[in-house]
């Protein structure tokens, strides 16, 4: 009896052992490496420089710094904001579509999200150039002139982080409007609610876990977005991920770097612990209700 | 009961907005102008153009190179990894492996990209294809390992206790049962590692060396420094590849789905 | 002891905090079909999974012919199961699934294609053989699954609620073959159900379940007619249960029982009583006898008047609630005779109903919750309930 048990943890061990070494050796110890690498100064030459300084980290306090933090933050939410607007109709939509439209519609909306990273932000970038055709169909519209550019602009990264992130968006709402019972949206109308109160009191709610989880999809990658604000942002829609990669690649400031990317490994952190939190003050007052004789 | 048209016009735009881009990429692609303001017919120039190039063929190779043994690589770790969380569920040392196979799929791929090249400078490694191959399967695993888990939990572990019941050992039981049993699962995982290591760019960018160019990194080139109207061809040739690899994928796991349901 | 082929010795299994199976002992003999009968949850599907191998007891033995066989695997055991889910291997033909347990083994090719074609033979499906499971019906899946499991000529075969997938019809049906099958086959049959019907019409002996211990082990007659708990009165058929205490005891088979609002009741007794003791007594509605007048006096016969509160008419019988005392009592009535010749017993009409002593059972083992057990529970019908 006790040999199974014992035979059972083996074999538990041996399965889990592969992946176990390997991320920890290729997520877990990178991952602290950039923390310590933050403490160390700057090889004038390129690279890692010898002993540990706060001078890295005190670096991060000036003012160009705190400005593109800034704008990464508010340029996420912003993008995170329309993708929830555009995504709860499309989910919702997509949810109370007959089964036959739904499988088409969820594939319609997956493919893009196969299609390669790169090429869209680039079929993108053509669109908004000066000759593309957005610009000359605003034109011809007159709402813009032959001075106005669309693209180097944070406008342009909110739009194309938009157009990259909803489909993420999209598929947990819609996962969650599948399970929502929509009678409850019924019985709201039947007790006079009309649709948008019923949207928002019962439909909404109903659907939280979803709404979470397309928040975090969009607001973390949001926050990390390099290639986006690189090819379309120019430099007054340089975001963080730029800046780490300008550090590595063209100032060759390794600490600089890892100092930057710890602040964006704790700003990506944030909402994950925060989401956590709220989970458990939720099961909590689960468990008080329950006990309501 | 009257429901509002107002979702479904969103949802149109919302499609109409997600596919523009693609459709004037892959138009533009037949183009055969130089800017693509002006339509000048269908022509297959710039797919001419890109077979006769030296350095897309490099890309090519080296893409070919990394997506297959990541692949290979990754579907064993990533089956493996899957079976043991779904097996063992509930026990300490599980939860902990959840939270790092979880790791690859939240942290943007920046920090990841960053932190690979961290270890490697200080590691020593010299930067170039294997340590692409590295950072590839690192991710790709946990990837695999979250489709199979799928898979796994819309499994009837019953059949494997049937088969233990009429006689078959540990390891048969996994040969002959849950592996053929799993295999489209496992399929659909490597055909999504494929594809995510074809497509990767940012990490690919940060642990690459000189020499070690694949086809992302090559369109980024391109696209950064002038534009040829190569890439259009060479996007839509990519888009049609990725696209071809997905639907398989796909048509193998609603087939199996299927299967399993029709009575 | 010694004569069980299959035995449990003391087995207790807990899943975390909860106590699946409490030191149960168990003996079964050799060819009989015996049944695990209980509610969800009562522990039966844990013991049958303890003799296949897939649970390890967290104390207690197992026995087959006098073997232990506690701690070996499943696949070394010469037991096979019939999973609820069949658990057909939905990659394999009929054929290859029947044959499974034989390949494994080893066994040369043309032996296995000899006893699978057999086993086809027997289970009606030799047109089938090269089917996928998806292309089966329920009934075809569960003949296949008997199929693949008899085939190794196991020494128990286990069977666990295997009907409990198909609809009515469908289960009959399966219910006489499996019987059939039992026959011919002459396997010790260990079945594991929540249906009494199932139980009760296939098996030779019953062990009745109850929160991972048993409650009574014994042949369904037995178990229907003498039934020792009130679980196992209420769970299985319907019964009235009357609180009262013993008057005294008549020699030894005997009692007179005082219950509250009724005449002196006598009762048929197995026990070993005393005077003034708090006793329970259980009396099947098919074993009361009604009519609008006074039936002769005899000796062991109980005679209680009472009204009628309430009649349902189901053609060929007709049960009555009668309020006599403090109790509604419910009275089974089959129709022998031309029903509308007779006057009919109605709403509200006085009546008297008797039974035989022989007929009704004591209980000392008295649970107010199995009450809920019932068909109609005492509490359910327009009636008060005291106290909550």
């Amino acid at each position: 009896m006790g040999s199974n048990i014992l035979r059972r943890r083996r074999t538990e061990w041996l399965v889990t052992l592969p992946t176990l070494v390997w991320l920890s050796l290729f997520v877990v110890v990178p991952t602290l490496l950039v923390f310590v690498i933050a403490f160390r100064p700057a090889n004038p030459y390129g690279g890692i420089g010898r002993g540990w300084t706060l001078d890295t980290i005190r670096a991060l306090a000036t003012p160009s710094y705190l400005l593109i933090a800034w704008r990464t933050l508010w340029i996420s939410l912003l993008t995170t904001a329309i993708c929830i607007l555009l995504a709860l109709p499309a989910g919702y939509t997509i949810a109370r579509a007959p089964a036959r439209w739904r499988n088409r519609l969820l594939l319609l909306v997956i493919i893009p999200f196969w299609t390669s990273f790169l090429v869209r932000v680039f079929a993108w970038k053509s669109l908004l150039h000066p000759d593309g055709p957005v610009k000359r169909a605003l034109e011809a519209l007159g709402l813009a002139g032959p001075e106005t550019t669309l693209l180097y602009h944070p406008a342009a990264v909110v739009l194309v982080m938009v157009y990259t992130f909803l489909p993420f968006t999209i598929l947990p709402i819609y996962a969650a409007a599948e399970k929502f019972d929509f009678r409850l949206v019924e019985a709201a109308r039947d007790l006079g609610a009309r649709p948008f109160q019923s949207f928002r009191r019962v439909f909404l709610p109903g659907i939280r876990t979803g709404l979470v989880t397309a928040v975090l999809v969009v607001f973390i990658p949001a926050l990390g977005s390099y290639i986006i604000p690189d090819l379309v942002g120019g430099p007054s829609g340089e975001m963080l991920g730029n800046k780490i990669a300008q550090r590595v690649f063209t100032d060759r400031n390794l600490p600089h770097a890892s100092a930057l990317s710890a602040v964006l490994v704790l700003a990506v952190l944030a909402p994950l612990v925060a989401v956590l939190i709220l989970q458990r003050k939720g099961k909590k007052s689960d468990i008080i209700m329950g006990e309501a004789p | 009961m009257r429901r509002s048209r107002f979702p479904i016009a969103v949802t149109v735009l919302v499609m109409a907005f997600l596919y523009l881009p693609i459709v004037i990429l892959v138009a533009n692609s037949f183009n055969p102008a130089r800017f693509s303001s002006r339509w000048e017919g269908f022509s297959l120039t710039w797919y001419a153009r890109l077979f006769q190039s030296p350095e897309i063929w490099a890309a090519v190779k080296n893409t070919l190179i990394v997506a297959v043994s990541v692949t290979a690589v990754s579907v064993i770790l990533g089956t493996a990894a899957a079976y043991a969380l779904h097996r063992f569920g509930a026990s300490r040392l599980q939860r902990v492996h959840y939270t790092l196979i979880y790791q690859p799929l939240v942290v943007p791929e920046i920090l990841m990209g960053i932190s690979l090249l961290m270890a490697f400078v200080a590691a020593g490694v010299p930067l170039g294809l294997f340590t692409i191959f590295l950072a590839h399967v690192t991710f790709c695993t946990s990837y695999v390992a979250m489709t199979v888990l799928g898979r796994l939990q819309d499994f009837d572990f019953s059949v494997i206790e049937a088969a233990r019941d009429l006689g078959a050992s540990p390891w048969q039981s996994t040969r002959k049962i849950l592996i053929p049993m799993l295999t489209p699962g496992i399929v659909a995982g490597a055909l999504l590692a494929f594809t995510l290591s074809v497509d990767d760019f940012v990490i690919t960018f940060f642990v690459a060396g000189p020499g070690s160019t694949t086809l992302p990194l090559r369109i980024y080139s391109m696209i950064k420094y002038g534009a040829p109207p190569m890439i259009n061809a060479l996007s839509t040739l990519l888009l049609a590849v990725t696209l071809t690899a997905v639907i398989l994928s796909r048509r193998l796991a609603t087939r199996h789905a299927n299967s399993v349901t029709h009575n | 002891m010694s004569s069980d082929f299959l035995e449990f010795r003391g087995i207790s299994k807990s899943f975390g905090p909860i106590r699946a199976v409490s030191g149960v002992s168990l003996g079964i003999k050799k060819g009989e079909f015996f049944s695990l009968l209980g509610p969800s949850g009562c522990g039966k599907t844990t013991m049958l999974r303890v003799a296949a191998g897939f649970e390890d007891p967290d104390a207690g033995r197992v026995f087959l012919d006098g073997r232990d066989i506690t701690d070996l695997p499943p696949n070394k055991r010469k037991v096979n199961t019939i999973f609820q889910s069949y658990a057909l291997f939905p990659h394999m033909t009929v054929r290859d699934n029947i044959g499974f347990g034989l390949a494994i083994a080893k066994r040369p090719k043309a032996e296995i294609r000899a006893e699978v074609d057999r086993m086809l033979e027997l289970i009606r499906m030799a047109d089938q053989a090269d089917k996928k499971p998806d292309q089966l019906s329920g009934g075809q899946k569960q003949r296949v699954a008997v199929a693949r499991a008899l085939i190794n000529k196991p020494d128990v075969l286990l069977l666990d609620e295997p009907l409990a997938a198909l609809d009515l019809k469908l289960r009959q049906r399966m219910l006489i073959e499996l019987d059939l099958i039992h026959d011919e086959v002459g396997i010790t049959f260990l079945y594991v159900t929540h249906d009494q019907a199932e139980a009760m019409s296939l098996s030779d002996r019953i062990a009745v379940m109850d929160g991972g211990r048993i409650e009574q082990i014994g042949a369904p007659a037995e178990i229907y007619e003498s039934p020792r708990t009130s679980f196992v009165a209420a769970f299985i058929g319907d019964t009235n249960f009357l609180e009262g205490r013993v008057h005294d005891c008549l020699d030894r088979d005997y009692c007179r029982l005082s219950i509250a609002g009724l005449p002196e009741i006598l009762c048929f007794n197995d026990k070993v009583l005393q005077p003034g003791q708090p006793i329970f007594l259980s009396i099947r509605p098919e074993k009361i006898h009604i009519s609008h007048d006074r039936p002769e006096e005899k000796a062991q016969r109980n005679c209680v008047p009472g009204v009628i509160e309430d009649v349902i008419y189901l053609g060929s019988n007709t049960k009555y609630w009668v309020r006599a005392g403090g109790y509604r009592i419910q009275v089974l009535r089959q129709h022998d005779r031309y029903f509308l010749d007779e006057k009919p017993i109605r709403w509200k009409d006085p009546c008297w109903i008797w039974w035989h002593a022989d007929d009704g059972f004591m209980l000392d083992h008295f649970r107010k919750a199995d009450e809920g057990l019932l068909a109609v529970p005492p509490q359910s019908v327009g009636e008060p309930i005291n106290g909550k």
